[in-house]
């Protein structure tokens, strides 16, 4: 999934923002002295957002920001389309430096290529749905008519379908989100920004709507930015997680990276509650055949093992353990290239590997 | 029981001496068995010095100013029968005096023995708040100190006396008192008790005094320009004090603005009364029953059927008692007003809503204009357009255009940060914004601002009848001069339906709508 030939659709390069009257002070500190979040509180009276953040996201990729409350994510994605001003460092969207856009430039930045839904779905109370998720093209004035039409299509995607002429307050929470989520979509952007979409929502609708979400962005392969607090929800989402802590990201990776290798403590202690049967690959778990060998094991014969492919996770394997005196054995094509016996197995559930 | 005496330490801690009494009423307080008519004895004869020795500076300013009340009554009392006796040969005074006098006696006694009552009732029930509060905070006052009884013994030595003294004596008037400070610089003898009378006890004492200044005025020269003239007061003309010369300071700005920028005022009071005429020819120059029916029709249209009634009854009235073409005239004016505070009012609004800068300044500004009287706008507005209804409307506006940039600031500064912010997301530039959300989204507190604003103007209107404003406010004036008691209280019926009608029908249509 990291592959680097594909285009970065949005960059962040080595990104600060520091709020406060004293920020530039601040900065200028912090990275002679590397200040913590505290001490910078206290000596500036300014508080650290974002910390020296590089990221990057490809086209059509989902890439999640992961942390806790106040780790700055919400600040990190608002310097995307520009709505906060990095204290230093440079953000790029489709190759074009977002900071030297002319006002007009950045207008219509926001209008056509990038779409966001926000935690608080931040609808406008006093417009229909219809209205309110045509509110991009109408501040490009773009025609009533055409508005109405591209509204309505959008309706339908998001299965709002009859609710055009509502007024948001007459619609259930997932339904409002629905009506962000269109709203977002109208203009048909390249890039989505969304900012805790789901976490004001009851686990069930919330399911529903990841899936809802994820049907939709396989079909229309929009670069997503997926911000939650919820590492359940990042796993399901995201084909990369970026983990914020304190303004830093302290590690990038796809979801079984992030399971099976923690940077840190902090990393760890999010995933020591997750469960990895469908996150950790057999690859991840399997002993290499040679060494299995060079144990002094002995291999039962091919025939009488069940056998797997190394991208089979371990939900897989463990159906095919049960009932099972012999070891599973991962095949590449047709050579066998590992061994998972019981013990591996659970040791791979419990995450070590 | 152990039990018991710990519930009780922090009472007899907090309490010091006498604390098993306190210990105990503060108990019954908690357990809310205390007796209704319960009083505190010590409280009761001690008044402010127990509560200055317990630390109570609640209660001892109650208790201090009941017995400084009571006493004054009787100081009162002494010198108003002093003063019958030393007027004893003019009958009708001797009888004002005495009644003076008596009621003062009967006031001082009431207010003791009913103050005293209430202090007592109240100490021990204040006295555990300060108790609540010394748990939450060691330092607050606890137990009997006698420090704080000096210092109460000093502020009381320091205001008591002139208070009493004051009370005893005829206080001299300001004139009075100006003349006898002549009188001292030209060396005259003075008595002690007179100049500390003056000083002490009357008005707050002229500390200086100011050289005339010149009298200003604008005459015009030989080519009939008007110039500034300046005339220095006579010799031998007295010094004037600090509000005189500002007063003549004030006039000659005013004078000379308006002789100099005159063209400025003309130019004003023409643009009020051509929009006037035109509003007063819809309102006036329309028949009465094309009129009536219009009304009608709108306050149906805007406000329901009940309404609708109401306001054709009103109009009833003020059609059969004569005041049909008075209360259009009236309408007019309001509606003249209204409108010129709603076309100031929304944009300095927004203003005000948007920037802090201009929050700052001009907030303090529509403080002034809000608690300033009504009638004083009218000086102003005549100093600068002379009377009619131009500056009628004027100082209507002043007095009735706060609300609008009030209201429409609150509506704008309450929208919230997270609509805006997705508003900017998508893309809309600062006016978008405005027409878009804020103002839409400010629309209820707008229109409250305009019901306000129209109300206000009914209101000003009326008054700015004393300046030649007409209408209805007139008949009311014109009442008053010749104590036509009946026609004015008509009118007053009249001027009171008219808001009423304009209230519901405005109020309805607001409620109408969200
Ligand atoms: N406008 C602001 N002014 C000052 N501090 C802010 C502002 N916005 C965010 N912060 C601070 O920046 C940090 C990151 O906030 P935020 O990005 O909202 O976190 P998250 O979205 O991860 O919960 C927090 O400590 C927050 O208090
Ligand atoms: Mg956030």
């Amino acid at each position: 999934m990291t592959d680097s030939s594909r285009a970065n659709v949005v960059e962040t390069r080595n990104v600060w923002k520091i709020f406060g009257d004293r920020a530039g002070e601040a900065l200028e500190a912090v990275r002679r002295d590397n200040l913590s979040k505290d001490e910078v509180l206290e000596r500036f009276d300014a508080v650290v957002g974002v910390r020296d953040v590089s990221i990057s996201a490809g086209a059509g990729e989902i890439f999640c920001i992961m942390g806790l409350s106040g780790s700055g994510k919400s600040t990190l994605v608002r310097h995307i389309n520009r709505l906060i001003e990095p204290t230093a460092g440079e953000i790029l969207v489709n190759g074009v430096n977002v900071g030297m856009l002319k006002p007009e430039e950045l207008l219509a930045m926001r209008a056509e290529s990038i779409g966001m839904v926000f935690q608080n779905m931040a609808l406008l109370p006093h417009r229909t749905v219809r209205d309110n998720i045509a509110f991009a093209l109408e501040l490009r004035n773009v025609d009533i008519f055409t508005r109405n039409n591209v509204a309505d299509k959008v309706i339908e995607l998001v299965s709002l379908k009859g609710y055009g002429d509502r007024y948001p307050s007459e619609l259930s929470g997932g339904m409002q989100q629905r009506v962000g989520l269109a709203r977002a979509l109208a203009a048909d952007p390249d890039i989505l920004l969304m900012d805790e979409p789901f976490s004001a929502l009851d686990p069930l609708i919330r399911r529903g709507l990841q899936d809802e979400f994820l049907e939709l962005s396989a079909s229309m392969k929009k670069t997503t930015l997926f911000i939650t607090h919820d590492l359940d929800e990042a796993i399901r989402m995201g084909s990369r997680i970026a983990i914020m802590k304190d303004g830093e990201i302290v590690q990038t990776g796809t979801p079984e990276e992030i399971v099976t290798k923690p940077a840190d403590d902090y990393v760890a202690d999010f995933v020591a509650g997750i469960s990895k049967l469908r996150l950790v690959y057999a690859h991840t778990v399997m002993i290499h055949i040679e060494e299995f060998e060079s144990r002094g094991s002995k291999l039962p014969a091919i025939e009488e093992c069940p056998r797997a492919h190394p991208e089979d996770d371990l939900d897989k394997l463990i159906g095919l353990a049960v009932n099972q005196e012999n070891p599973v054995i991962i095949m590449d094509d047709s050579t066998p290239v590992g061994v998972v016996t019981k013990d591996a197995l659970l040791r791979g559930i419990q995450g070590e590997t | 029981m152990s039990s018991d005496d710990d519930i009780r330490k922090p009472f007899l801690e907090f309490a010091g001496p006498n604390g098993a009494y306190y210990a105990n009423v503060f108990l019954k307080i908690q357990k809310a068995t205390l007796n209704r008519t319960h009083l505190n004895p010590v409280a009761l004869v001690g008044s402010f010095v127990w509560a200055a020795l317990r630390g109570s500076w609640l209660l001892f300013t109650i208790g201090f100013v009941i017995d400084l009340v009571a006493a004054i009554n009787v100081a009162l009392y002494f010198k108003f029968a002093k003063a019958a006796v030393d007027n004893v040969d003019r009958a009708y005074l001797v009888e004002r005096y005495e009644g003076w006098s008596e009621s003062h006696i009967i006031a001082a006694v009431v207010i003791f023995i009913l103050g005293r009552l209430l202090f007592s009732w109240l100490a021990d029930r204040l006295y555990v708040i300060q108790y609540n509060r010394w748990r939450i905070n060691n330092s607050v006052n606890s137990g009997v100190s006698l420090t704080r009884l000096v210092i109460v013994t000093i502020v009381s030595v320091l205001i008591v006396p002139p208070m009493i003294y004051r009370a005893s004596q005829f206080s001299p008037d300001a004139r009075t008192c100006i003349k006898q400070d002549r009188a001292i610089d030209r060396g005259e003898e003075v008595s002690f008790k007179a100049r500390f009378d003056c000083f002490a006890i009357g008005e707050f004492p002229t500390l200086f005094w100011i050289d005339r200044p010149d009298q200003i005025s604008f005459p015009r020269d030989e080519n009939g320009e008007r110039i500034v003239q300046r005339t220095p007061p006579r010799e031998g003309s007295p010094p004037v004090n600090l509000n005189t010369l500002v007063a003549q300071k004030i006039d000659d700005g005013i004078g000379y603005v308006t002789v100099f920028y005159a063209f400025l005022f003309d130019e004003i009071t023409r643009l009020l009364r051509t929009m006037l005429t035109a509003i007063t020819s819809v309102f006036v120059g329309t028949p009465w029953p094309v009129t009536m029916g219009v009304l009608l029709f709108v306050a149906y249209r805007m406000a329901g059927i009940r309404t609708t009634i109401f306001v054709g009854a009103s109009l009833i009235y003020l059609a059969l008692f004569g005041f049909w073409q008075t209360a259009m005239d009236t309408l007019s004016l309001v509606v003249a007003a209204s409108i010129i505070c709603v076309v100031i009012g929304l944009p300095t609004g927004i203003w005000v809503g948007k920037s802090k800068r201009a929050q700052f300044i001009v907030t303090p500004i529509l403080d002034v204009m809000q608690t300033i009287p009504s009638f004083v706008y009218l000086l102003p507005a005549i100093a600068f357009f002379s009377i009619g209804k131009p500056p009628g409307i004027l100082a209507t506006v002043i007095f009735a255009a706060p609300p609008m940039v009030r209201l429409t600031a609150l509506g704008i500064r309450q929208v919230s940060e997270d609509t805006k912010e997705a508003a900017l997301a998508f893309g809309a530039n600062p006016r978008q914004l405005l027409t878009k959300v804020e103002l839409p989204l400010a629309l209820p507190s707008i229109m409250a601002g305009i019901n306000q604003v129209v109300m206000m103007s009914l209101s000003m209107v009326v008054i700015a009848a004393l300046i030649g404003a007409g209408g209805m406010g007139y008949i009311v004036t014109e009442a008053l001069e010749n104590t036509e008691t009946g026609r004015g209280v008509l009118a007053g019926v009249g001027i009171a339906l008219l808001a009423m009608m304009i209230d519901r029908v405005v109020q309805k249509a607001n409620l109408g709508r969200r």
